[in-house]
């Protein structure tokens, strides 16, 4: 028979004082939070953020861009062509900026890199523009605002070649 | 806090980055706007043609508050994620055409500005049932000055409309072509873009006299 206090005792819960989550709780057993919740596709409705247990995978955009959230180079398009110097992979880098580097060692559009590397555009955007400025990649701006004739009729003629 | 950049596993750490002078000089990408409201065809649009499977990427995109029907509020400005599809066609190496495609149903005041800077003009996708989708994006192209083209997406070779009515409704300028394509075909999604090309070389020539 178990002593009336017996804290393994769920019939008989320990005396008044002892906190709730220390009352069932019998040797060799922690506390332990709930197990998080079986992967669903989405928040269940109703709720705000990720779901109390679950681990957040991925920093903030902010935080990747060291909290800059403008200053985007207005020429660095979605169909910007980046490729990296050589000599760029032995520069310290965050872990994201390596990854566009290690991307780049043929060019690559910034919308490619973006999706590729599941980054946010703007994100990818704003850390191509300081790989650039750091010298560590190349950012290959086009003169013109609007193609000209003989690239829009090479273009017409690719297409027509397509079956 | 674990970040992982490669988040399918891709080795990415073997790529090389090509030294010296031999190193590939980039192709000129052009670019071509696919858009139009939802489910309407674009991504299947870009799909068709693509030499990739299409990629998607996540941008932010303001929002402006229509229907402003809080005025207590400081800001009638929201922010939203929306994806975009996209794929491209390499026309040979030192020339790339990209195709974007955009989610135009609801009013997004946008970083379409980004978008359509340097494009050569865009299709409009348009499902004859919900021919209201497309006003977004028409009223946009109109004022951005861009050439445009509506392509009419027969779904399954249906067209509930004739093409005079599409315009109609539309009330776009005569000059605006309207083409019927079927977004599930290479070469019908190519004839759409070969009359979006002709509206492009019609502007660079005017451009250039």
């Amino acid at each position: 028979m178990r002593h009336p206090a017996d804290p393994d005792d769920p019939e008989h819960p320990a005396a008044p004082g002892v906190r709730p989550y220390l009352r069932n709780t019998g040797p060799g057993v922690r506390y332990q939070p709930e197990p998080p919740p079986a992967p669903s596709p989405g928040p269940p409705p109703g709720s705000s953020g990720p779901p109390p247990g679950e681990q957040t995978t991925s920093l903030r955009p902010f935080v990747l861009t060291s909290g800059r959230v403008d200053g985007l180079d207005p020429n660095i398009g979605l169909e910007t062509q980046v490729s990296s110097h050589p000599g760029a992979l032995s520069a310290r880098l965050s872990p994201e900026q390596r990854a566009i580097v290690h991307l780049c060692g043929e060019p690559l559009s910034v919308a490619e890199i973006s999706a590729r590397l599941r980054l946010h555009l703007g994100v990818t955007r704003i850390l191509v523009g300081d790989l650039r400025a750091a010298g560590h990649l190349d950012v290959h701006v086009l003169e013109n605002d609007f193609p000209d004739p003989e690239t829009i009729m090479r273009v017409i003629r690719g297409l027509r070649s397509i079956s | 806090m674990d970040f992982d950049p490669y988040p399918d596993n891709r080795v990415v750490g073997t790529a090389r980055v090509p030294s010296g002078p031999q190193r590939t000089a980039p192709p000129v990408p052009v670019k071509i706007i696919v858009a139009g409201g939802f489910g309407v065809g674009k991504t299947t649009t870009v799909g068709a043609i693509s030499e990739i499977s299409p990629l998607t990427t996540e941008a932010e995109m303001t929002m402006e508050g229509v229907g402003v029907d809080d005025p207590g509020q400081a800001s009638s400005k929201t922010t939203t994620t929306i994806a975009m599809d996209f794929g491209c066609v390499t026309i040979d190496h030192t020339l790339k055409l990209y195709l974007f495609g955009t989610p135009g149903q609801t009013r997004f005041a946008f970083m379409w500005d980004d978008l359509v800077r340097g494009a050569l003009g865009a299709l409009v996708v348009v499902d004859t049932t919900r021919i209201d989708d497309c006003y977004p994006a028409v009223d946009y192209f109109e004022r951005a000055g861009l050439p445009f083209v509506v392509g009419v997406n027969t779904f399954n070779g249906q067209l509930g409309y004739n093409l005079d009515e599409v315009r109609w409704a539309l009330a776009v300028r005569d000059d605006v072509p309207i083409v019927q394509f079927d977004a599930r075909f290479r070469g019908s999604v190519r004839d759409a873009l070969l009359v979006v090309l002709d509206q492009a070389l019609d502007k660079a020539m005017k451009m250039r006299s």
